[in-house]
């Protein structure tokens, strides 16, 4: 009894800490039900297939029967030119599209930003393609870049420049494909330069004003240093989806990029091996390269463009 | 000087309105042979952005195939369920990420940040056997619901709710209510233009998602409109001009008439997506 008595103050603290305790617990249990959706969806559709990718990897497998066979599938896909040949193609393509397109497209949307009339209708005009998908896009350009009677070749020869044998044949192909992703993501680019350009505080060009600077000096001094940070979102974005090229190259030449396996992509390999062949294990060992050349690369954009800054 | 400005505004209008042209003419074009009698026989030549004979005969072919209406049918429903999925989701999920007070916060807010790094590229092989093992191949599910997890939508919607005063919480709290009456009440009324923006983001993404759903449903009743696409081109090539166009104008059209209505909101919420805080 007496015991208790002198430990009272002391138990009061101990019911206090006691209470809080279980109010956290339950005030974290009402947030595991908040973020539940996104947590089971992170472990069922993330955590799990990632894990298995890299267990399949190791191993022979058609989907039912499965075999160890350790890194033999990396050995075979390192060892394939057409694993290679697809690795290639992605980066060519996204290459020439990034290299054109935001150069091109912030220069478009500097105009945009310096006119006064018509700025949403140009938005929109821009915006256009790039809300079609890319399916349909696909779809349309396989008729604009038809060499005997497509859009292209005929505009291309009436303003007497030269034309194009564009995608029939696969040391062309390529081009015909660059020129419907830059205009597929051209609005986009656009859409992005202009948010950031009209973020750019007007002091700056008050200030430049003053000290005599002409437009031109202005856009090379003010504007384009400013925007490096949207360049650089630009380039990390452009690669990130760029890596994962698959549908339009699969509309204008099924999964193995035809012609001559010209347009196959990475994406696009690993879709041939694992749903054409049903070979999972190699398919497996080509995801998780592909994941980790992503992997890299990111990382090596956000240095490379945060080293610009 | 005036006058040198006013030559270059010129200038720059000139230069926007041909490349406007340019890049709108693939879209004019293919509403022109859409329209053609005989491009089914060979793609008219040379190309006019008026139909040589004018008919809606590509039209009447396509929909008398009746796939396509069913392909629309498929799209829609899988789209609306996407989309409610994934913005429920976000919001909740961002909410808690905002306001709530829990250990770990902080290294579960990364991880769904990484989540948005891993492509469904990299997911297809695991994802497939796990819907083969479970029966759903060949039905839209395994279309829907992976989409319950949108790490962009819950990321947009954290920043949006760091914006709303913690003191409105503080006042429901204290009259009693709830972690669920306070955010159903208080603060998802208040959510309407970031709700409005992951619907438009969200929309887009499914409507056009083409990979995940290539793999999932063989079954052509089932096929999305991209994956109707896709399938009717391959098989044709670049025969059957009339027919395509066709096709790809009733599946683009739905598209571009929604973003004219709502042109302003939609370029708004993809810039918002690219201007970093």
């Amino acid at each position: 009894m007496g015991e208790q008595v002198e430990s009272n103050y002391g138990s009061k603290k101990v019911q206090d800490v006691e209470l809080t305790k279980t109010k956290k617990k339950k005030a974290m249990f009402t947030w595991l039900l908040f973020l539940a959706p996104t947590l089971i969806g992170i472990l069922l559709f993330i955590v799990y297939p990632v894990f298995e990718s890299v267990r399949l990897s190791f191993y022979s497998s058609n989907g039912t029967i499965e075999n160890w066979v350790g890194l033999r599938n990396y050995e075979r896909i390192i060892g394939a030119s057409s694993f290679w040949n697809s690795v290639y193609n992605t980066f060519f393509i996204g290459f020439f599209q990034l290299l054109i397109a935001i150069p091109l497209g912030f220069i478009l949307a500097s105009m945009i930003n310096r006119i006064q009339k018509f700025q949403s209708f140009f938005k929109v005009l821009f915006f256009l393609p790039n809300v079609t998908s890319i399916v349909a896009a696909a779809m349309i350009f396989a008729f604009v870049l038809q060499p005997e009677l497509g859009l292209l070749n005929h505009f291309l020869s009436t303003i007497g420049l030269p034309t194009s044998t564009w995608l029939s044949d696969p040391s062309t192909s390529k081009w015909g494909v660059i020129l419907l992703t830059v205009w597929h993501w051209l609005g986009f680019v656009i859409i992005i330069c202009l948010a950031n350009l009209q973020a750019i505080s007007p002091e700056l060009y008050e200030a430049s004003e003053i000290d005599g600077a002409s437009g031109l000096q202005q856009w090379f001094y003010i504007t384009i240093p400013n925007m490096a940070g949207t360049f650089a979102f630009l380039i990390i974005m452009g690669w990130i989806s760029g890596l994962q090229r698959f549908n339009e190259v699969f509309v204008l030449g099924g999964a193995g990029g035809s012609p001559n396996r010209s347009l196959q992509t990475m994406v696009a390999f690993i879709y041939e091996r694992g749903f054409g062949g049903f070979e999972f294990g190699i398919a497996s060992a080509a995801t998780c390269l592909l994941f980790i050349i992503i992997l890299l690369f990111t990382m090596l954009n956000l240095k490379l463009t945060r080293l610009k800054i | 000087m005036n006058s040198r400005s006013l030559l270059s505004k010129i200038a720059m209008y000139l230069i926007l309105l041909v490349m406007g042209v340019l890049v709108i003419s693939p879209f004019l074009w293919m509403l022109s042979v859409s329209f053609d009698r005989v491009s089914n026989m060979r793609i008219p030549f040379p190309p006019s952005f008026i139909p040589s004979e004018f008919a809606i005969f590509n039209y009447e072919l396509v929909f008398e195939n009746g796939r396509i209406l069913r392909a629309y049918l498929n799209s829609t429903f899988v789209t609306l369920a996407s989309v409610t999925l994934q913005v429920s989701a976000a919001l909740l999920g961002g909410y808690a990420f905002s306001k709530g007070k829990f250990r770990g916060k902080k290294a579960l807010f990364i991880l769904v940040l990484a989540t948005m790094m891993i492509p469904i590229e990299a997911r297809l092989i695991p994802l497939y056997q796990m819907f083969n093992a479970s029966g759903l191949l060949n039905t839209l599910w395994p279309v829907i619901v992976p989409s319950i997890l949108y790490g962009f939508g819950v990321f947009l919607c954290k920043q949006y709710f760091d914006r709303i005063p913690d003191s409105l919480r503080e006042a429901a709290q204290i009259d009693g209510a709830g972690e669920f009456r306070t955010f159903f009440q208080v603060y998802l009324p208040l959510a309407g233009p970031i709700a409005a923006t992951m619907i438009i983001l969200s929309f887009m993404g499914n409507w056009n998602e083409f990979v995940w759903p290539l793999v999932v449903l063989n079954d052509e009743n089932l096929h999305t409109i991209p994956l109707f696409l896709a399938s009717f081109s391959l098989e044709n090539g670049t025969a059957l001009a009339g027919m395509t166009m066709a096709l790809a104008t009733m599946s683009v059209l739905p598209i571009i008439i929604a973003f004219l209505f709502l042109q302003r909101y939609i370029i708004q919420s993809i810039a918002l997506s690219g201007i970093k805080e």
